[in-house]
């Protein structure tokens, strides 16, 4: 298993350059100049010029490349990321910030999702065609297809407007950010803002997750060895958890590992409507304003996550299946 | 043996069971009408050729059909009880203690996801208030006794560190763990070795001597029914089209379809060009045609044939579902030389 985890780190080495090379020339080709808001008539061609030279802008790309990407991972140095074209600080620093609200935000949904869908799923599925299965399923396809953003402005309006005015004022979810002024991290007041978003990003991954489970505990229901549970007189109870749910989570399990990256990129349309101060709002808004030491570092936080993402999957693939061996 | 069951030495009578499965394209009658008894102790082979509705008939004893397939009608007398007529928790208490299976995909009747000790164990445990330990030892000492050799270590391996002959053992011992009176065994062998085949059939003859227990032999291999059963039914098409003891079917069969089947066994030392097979193929369930199923392969095929042929009793407990039995036994009728190359 070491060796397997060691092997598996060794190879994703040239992934992440190739990673880095791309990411790179995409936001180097990109349209759009991170100095074009100084570009008003007030400001003099020289302070453009004494900029751009500071940014390095002018050297050629490869050694633009070479210079961030050779201090990228000295992740101990503050530096080793840059500084941010728009404010100055560093961007390691930054993004360091934005972690903990991302991880907050998403391992709360997450932890909803699996906690709905999974039960969810598994009803329809036990009840193949039957009204509730019906419903679910129907139901399910209906949210999974409707934008986040929209999902979003619905739990705003419900929660922070429709709900106090129906309420005369005695529930109101609070819109914005993840703390109230003055409540100086009171886990209450976090866990009443983190309601609404939550909510929001759930919903979409329940009806997604949800379908997902019903498939594969249906396809497990019809495996030989659910109808040799049967055959050998197990109680019914026996044979869906003992047998078949335990045979339908497999799959599921990999899912959770490949949903990391997600994770810890964030949910920017989510975190941008709730104004969630996490990494999904701060990519929105490095690339609103082309500040590209920060877009580089973030895509290539998620460039990374996907790759851990994977390995953890694959490990606990192996931990869930006793027929795969690393 | 559609004769008079000879009173409490039947253990097992199947009477006019039908099992249909809805389908897109309509109602597949898959067992249609289908009657036969085990006797104590005895082995009943049940033959035919594939998709004539032998799985089912097994699965539907055990009330094991799954939707879109559903029993319409009959009954299954064991003990005295109709199986069909049992509630959720009976039935229960019948599946894997008094009469247990085996399956014809050993690959994937065990779950991958438990020991193989653990899977026996639970059977043990679901039918005796016996304690995990106990279970356990239960498992090992059945797995030795089916012939898996360092049993105690093989017991805590998973399904797929063990060869597909080793599985359908650890099916047989799972089987056996609770001293069933009747095994129905569904092709135990299909999906093994040539070899392996006559090792596990070895097994279970075995097995099945020491035990006294009865069996329900399904398979397509006439040979094997002539080696292990005592009695057979051969299905064509969802129903029973002969019936008898093992040794006058094999000697005299009445059917032409029973005939077709025996010619098809190779014998050895028997030089032939090819082997007879029956010709044509068997009716789309869906779609079958008036009067006699067989009709259409059928070398004697009459005008009466248009008329569904009932089941015949033939004396000395056989039977034969053929308009030249009901008609009192046709003069021999002689096989036509066609097909032969
Ligand atoms: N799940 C199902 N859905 C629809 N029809 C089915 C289903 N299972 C069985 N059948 C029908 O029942 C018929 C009998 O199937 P069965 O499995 O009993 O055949 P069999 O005699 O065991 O064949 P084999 O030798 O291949 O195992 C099939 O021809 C098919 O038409
Ligand atoms: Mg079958």
């Amino acid at each position: 298993m070491a060796t397997y985890i060691l092997r598996r780190t060794l190879q994703a080495i040239p992934i992440i350059i190739g990673i880095s090379v791309v990411v790179f020339a995409i936001v180097y080709l990109a349209p759009g100049d991170p100095t074009a808001r100084f570009r008003t008539p007030k400001v003099p061609p020289e302070q453009i010029e004494a900029l751009i030279r500071a940014y390095g802008l002018d050297r050629p790309v490869h050694e633009q490349y070479i210079s961030w990407a050779s201090t990228f991972f000295q992740v101990w140095n503050p530096d080793a990321w840059g500084y941010s074209f728009l404010s100055g600080d560093p961007v390691l620093e930054k993004v360091l910030y934005r972690v903990p609200p991302t991880l907050l935000l998403m391992g709360s949904a997450l932890l909803v999702t699996i906690v709905v869908a999974i039960p969810v799923g598994m009803l329809a599925a036990l009840r193949q065609y039957s009204l509730t299965d019906k419903v679910i399923t129907t139901l399910s396809t209906f949210t999974y297809a409707i934008p986040s953003f929209l999902v979003g402005a619905y739990a705003l309006y419900f929660g922070a407007v429709l709900l106090p005015e129906l309420t005369n004022g005695a529930i109101k979810f609070p819109s914005f950010g993840m703390e109230s002024l003055g409540s100086r991290g009171d886990p209450l007041d976090l866990l009443w803002h983190l309601i609404l978003p939550v909510l929001t990003l759930s919903v979409i991954s329940i009806a997604g997750w949800s379908r997902y489970m019903r498939s594969s505990m249906l396809d497990v229901l019809h495996q030989d060895y659910v109808r040799t549970a049967k055959a050998k007189g197990l109680p019914r109870r026996a044979v869906i958890y003992q047998h078949a749910l335990r045979n339908a989570l497999i799959p599921i399990v990999t899912l959770i590992g490949l949903s990391i990256p997600g994770l810890i990129a964030g949910a920017a349309i989510t975190e941008t409507i709730f104004t969630w101060p996490g990494l999904g709002s701060l990519f929105v808004e490095a690339v609103g304003t082309r500040d590209y030491p920060v877009v580089l570092a973030l895509t290539m936080v998620g460039g990374v996550a996907v790759i851990a993402g994977n390995l953890l999957a694959d490990i606990l693939y192996g931990l869930v299946d006793p027929r795969i061996r690393y | 043996m559609s004769g008079d069951p000879v009173g409490n030495d039947i253990l097992l009578s199947v009477r006019d069971l039908r099992t249909a499965f809805d389908t897109m394209d309509g109602t597949v009658k898959a067992v249609d009408g289908v009657s036969f008894a085990i006797r104590r102790g005895e082995t009943l082979g049940v033959v035919g050729e594939s998709g004539c509705g032998k799985s089912v008939t097994a699965l539907s004893i055990l009330r094991l059909i799954e939707r879109p397939g559903r029993i319409v009608g009959g009954s299954v007398d064991f003990g005295g009880r109709d199986l069909l007529a049992m509630s959720e928790s009976e039935i229960r208490d019948v599946r894997g203690n008094r009469i247990a299976m085996i399956f014809q995909e050993p690959m994937t009747s065990l779950n991958p996801v438990y020991t193989c000790g653990r899977q026996i164990a639970e059977t043990v445990q679901a039918h005796r208030s016996v304690s995990r330990a106990e279970a356990w030892e239960k498992a090992v000492e059945m797995l030795d006794l089916v012939g898996i050799p360092d049993a105690g270590r093989r017991a805590k391996q998973f399904p797929h560190q063990m060869s597909g002959g080793m599985r359908q053992r650890v099916m047989i011992a799972m089987a056996l763990s609770t001293d069933p009176d009747l095994l129905i065994a569904d092709e135990p062998t299909t999906a093994l070795d040539v070899t392996i085949q006559a090792q596990i059939f070895e097994l279970i003859a075995r097995l099945r001597e020491e035990r006294r227990m009865a069996m329900l032999l399904i398979t397509h291999d006439l040979g094997v029914i002539a080696e292990m059963a005592d009695d057979v039914v051969v299905m064509y098409a969802g129903q029973v089209v002969e019936q008898g003891d093992v040794r006058s079917v094999m000697t005299d069969p009445h059917h032409p379809y029973t005939r077709g089947l025996l010619a098809s066994i190779p014998r050895i030392g028997e030089r032939r060009h090819r082997l007879e097979v029956i010709p044509g193929v068997v009716p789309n369930p869906l779609n079958l045609p008036a009067g006699c199923l067989f009709r259409r392969r059928c070398p004697y095929a009459m005008e009466i044939c248009e008329t569904p042929p009932h089941l015949t009793d033939l004396g000395g407990g056989r039977s034969s579902r053929c308009w030249l039995d009901a008609e009192g036994r046709a003069p021999e009728v002689t096989l036509p030389e066609a097909a032969h190359g």
